[in-house]
């Protein structure tokens, strides 16, 4: 019973302690943890670079002004693994990004999650645990947003 | 014309050496399982080419509960990787701020593949599972350091930020080479006199020459040390010195000497082993193995300079930040 409670805490250590997982540089270094954003715009341009990939979008806020935002993304090498392609999110699809703003306060920020406006998911509806890099490719979605 | 012509000569004597060997040419044939001899590559090394990953869940240390244990049984195993699958990481249980949900972005560990381990941990010596303790010499460098880096201010300019975020070095890739938190992939390529290790984070390659050599000079210090290779019967053996400090390995100093072992078990498992010696940082050197499984390829470029907005986006954060303090000062007088 000891060695069994021993090797449940230690399952629970593994799960928490692991490896720091952005690994390229800490979250708090770059972003404010006190500036939780909504952003709800249309994709002008994903840049598949490392460390990051940056999603460019516009804005557009209730007045009509149109605001340019980046948001920072997974390593291309990781979604390339989870079956992604360079056409999986084409310029003009509709997102909602729900991150965290730069410390600097410009329009940078982290995406925590990316949804579609139908409420699909991006990523995760390929990415079941386990899960490896020989799961078919994502397609884009069908209708992107329009506007 | 010339520089194409050594390769070539090299290549046919070394293809005749291997038809004398008792074993398949090709070098893409599988080991044999029962003799446990692997295949050879055409100049006739022990075949370690492909691509590998080093993800595991086994931490380095034994964890405190399981002291005096040196394996989980096969159901133990089992219970918890089952158990990692079940809970996939998220930013509230690796206890950090606001973060990314990791699945959604092929970070989360599980979803990489990886090589079962009963280990309890990466150190099979000393037996206790644990680094050595720090001679006194190692704890004063370590305090040294920490003391150096509260003096410069870590977010003044790029020199003082982390090797990782400059792009220069991420810490897994030792050597020792250590799983990353992801991208944790591993290509290792062979030609007559040389094997190439490129790590896919951060896209450094070890060139590793194995004609006896002798290291370069002591006052040649490099970001990953000069390494030499042998065989040791089917076994490659990489020796490594030459060490900067910039680069220490869990506190050691210049002089790190790293010996690391590569050995195929099977057709998609290498075995590595790494010892660490540093008698100015550990009582005694130590040691550590894990399995390296084959993944599927090809490993993608990490041209981690090129698209580094991160450095400039953290350093002008610290400078909003220092700007707005000293306004929230002025206003105060």
């Amino acid at each position: 019973m000891r060695a069994r409670l021993g090797v449940v805490a230690a399952i629970a250590g593994l799960l928490l302690a692991g490896a720091p997982a952005w690994a390229h540089h800490a979250f708090a270094a770059e972003f404010d943890a006190n500036k939780p954003l909504k952003l709800h715009g249309v994709v002008t341009k994903w840049e598949l670079i490392n460390p990051h990939s940056w999603i460019n979008l516009d804005v557009k806020s209730a007045d009509g002004k149109v605001t340019g935002w980046m948001v920072e993304g997974g390593s291309p090498n990781a979604l390339f693994r989870l079956g992604f392609t360079k056409d999986s999110l084409p310029p003009g699809t509709e997102i909602i990004v729900e991150g965290f703003q730069s410390k600097d306060g410009t329009n940078r920020a982290v995406g925590a999650n990316l949804t579609f406006t139908d409420g699909r998911k991006l990523f995760l509806g390929s990415s079941a645990p386990g899960s490896n890099p020989d799961r078919p490719s994502l397609t884009p979605p069908k209708d992107p947003g329009k506007n | 014309m010339s520089r194409l012509a050594g390769p070539l000569v090299a290549l046919a004597i070394a293809s005749g050496v291997a038809l004398l060997a008792p074993v398949p040419l090709a070098g893409q044939a599988p080991p044999s399982a029962k003799t446990g001899t692997p295949s050879r590559t055409p100049d006739g090394q022990p075949d370690l080419q492909g691509i590998w990953t080093n993800a595991t869940l086994t931490p380095l240390e034994r964890p405190a509960e399981l002291a005096g244990r040196e394996f989980y049984t096969e159901q133990e195993l089992a219970e918890i990787e089952k158990r990692a699958q079940e809970k996939p990481r998220s930013p509230e249980s690796a206890g950090t701020v606001a973060h990314y949900d990791f699945a959604q972005y092929g970070l989360d560990p599980n979803q990489a593949k990886r090589a079962s381990n009963r280990r309890t941990s990466l150190i099979v010596d000393p037996p206790d599972g644990k680094i050595p303790p720090l001679t006194p010499e190692g704890r004063k460098r370590a305090a040294e350091r920490a003391e150096a880096r509260k003096r410069s201010g870590p977010f003044d300019g790029p020199e003082t930020r982390p090797l990782g975020e400059r792009c220069i070095w991420m810490a897994g890739e030792g050597p020792p080479m250590l799983p990353e938190a992801y991208n944790a992939n591993i290509q290792i390529q062979q030609g007559p006199g040389y094997v190439a290790i490129l790590q896919e984070e951060i896209h450094d390659v070890r060139i590793i020459p194995l004609d006896g050599r002798p290291h370069v000079g002591r006052k040649i210090r490099l970001w990953m040390g000069d390494p030499r290779g042998r065989w040791e019967g089917n076994t490659l053996v990489v020796d490594t010195t030459n060490f900067t400090d910039r680069t220490n390995f869990r506190g050691s100093s210049e002089n790190l000497h790293v010996i690391e072992r590569f050995t195929r078990t099977a057709e998609d498992t290498i075995l590595y082993e790494f010892t660490v010696e540093d008698p100015a940082t550990w009582a005694r050197s130590w040691k550590a193995e894990l399995p390296m499984v084959k993944t599927q390829g090809p490993i993608f470029e990490y041209a981690c300079h090129e698209g580094n907005y991160g450095m400039a986006n953290i350093l002008r954060g610290a400078r909003a930040q220092e700007q707005a303090a000293e306004e929230a000062a002025k206003a105060k007088k």
